[in-house]
């Protein structure tokens, strides 16, 4: 798997991820990790990029 | 495919517009969702949403330099719909993916004692409703979702989503072969010795 950072909080609205069902991945364009909780993840809340301000999903 | 002789003219686009637009990409449904509105390009008169090709084409690019962080065989793509399920049995074969065509059996992400468990890394999902327990298991696992949209889809527990038609042959064999030549491209790839045709529904499985 590609090693992404260990970050603590979601990147959309930077709740202490915690709770099972939380994921991280690499940001599709600059690789920075992006860390989406399990509650943005199910409303399919906008997350954006700290690094480059991709935008998704 | 040959990837230089499709090549749009600008080399900004994928492939060139008329290409999209003859595999009937842009065809949306006529119903429309929140989260997808940011796609639709317009609205037919006979109330058919239109999606914008543009961002398809920016999607797809996205998604092949996403996927090539990953190792290929953790990746696992997996269709329920009939024309689905030719295009993601090539995709895997031709970039080293696994595949599971047809039905999902509850549990593969999730529970070990099955023989057909896996522990993929990354999941692609043909329509994000049609395998809604694919996605489930990989939300429960954390594990990140790749799905191909339609404008009636809601992205609940997609992490990116690719705008397209995901019910026709023609659009999902078209998507699946442009996905699988960016990855192997963003890999350093260069051969593709796939076409279109090869990855439309309609022979055999292979």
């Amino acid at each position: 798997m590609t090693k992404t950072k260990a970050i603590e909080n979601c990147t959309s609205c930077n709740v202490r991820l915690v709770e099972a069902g939380f994921t991280r991945f690499p940001c599709p364009t600059c690789g920075e990790t992006i860390a989406r909780c399990v509650k943005c993840r199910k409303q399919a809340i906008r997350y954006i990029c700290p690094n480059c301000g991709y935008e998704g999903p | 495919m040959n990837g230089s002789e499709d090549e749009n003219s600008d080399g900004k686009m994928l492939i060139s517009n008329d290409r999209y637009l003859s595999a009937g990409i842009h065809i949306g449904t006529q119903q429309k969702t929140e989260q997808m509105l940011r796609y639709i390009y317009k609205v037919r008169s006979d109330g058919l949403y239109l999606i914008d090709i543009q961002k398809t084409d920016e999607k797809i690019r996205d998604a092949a330099k996403f996927l090539a962080r990953y190792d290929p065989s953790k990746i696992l793509l997996v269709s329920t719909r009939q024309y689905g399920q030719k295009p993601i049995v090539i995709f895997a074969k031709s970039t080293g993916a696994k595949a599971i065509p047809g039905r999902f059996v509850p549990g593969t992400l999730t529970n070990p004692d099955l023989s057909c468990y896996q522990e993929p890394d990354v999941l692609i999902a043909t329509d994000p409703y049609a395998d809604q327990n694919a996605v489930r298991e990989a939300n429960i696992i954390g594990i990140p979702v790749v799905a191909l949209c339609d404008t009636n889809n809601v992205l609940s527990n997609v992490d990116l989503a690719i705008p397209t038609n995901n019910k026709g042959k023609g659009s999902l064999a078209f998507v699946y072969c442009l996905l699988a030549r960016s990855l192997l491209a963003e890999k350093g790839i260069e051969t593709f010795d796939y076409a279109i045709s090869d990855f439309e529904a309609g022979g055999e499985l292979m």
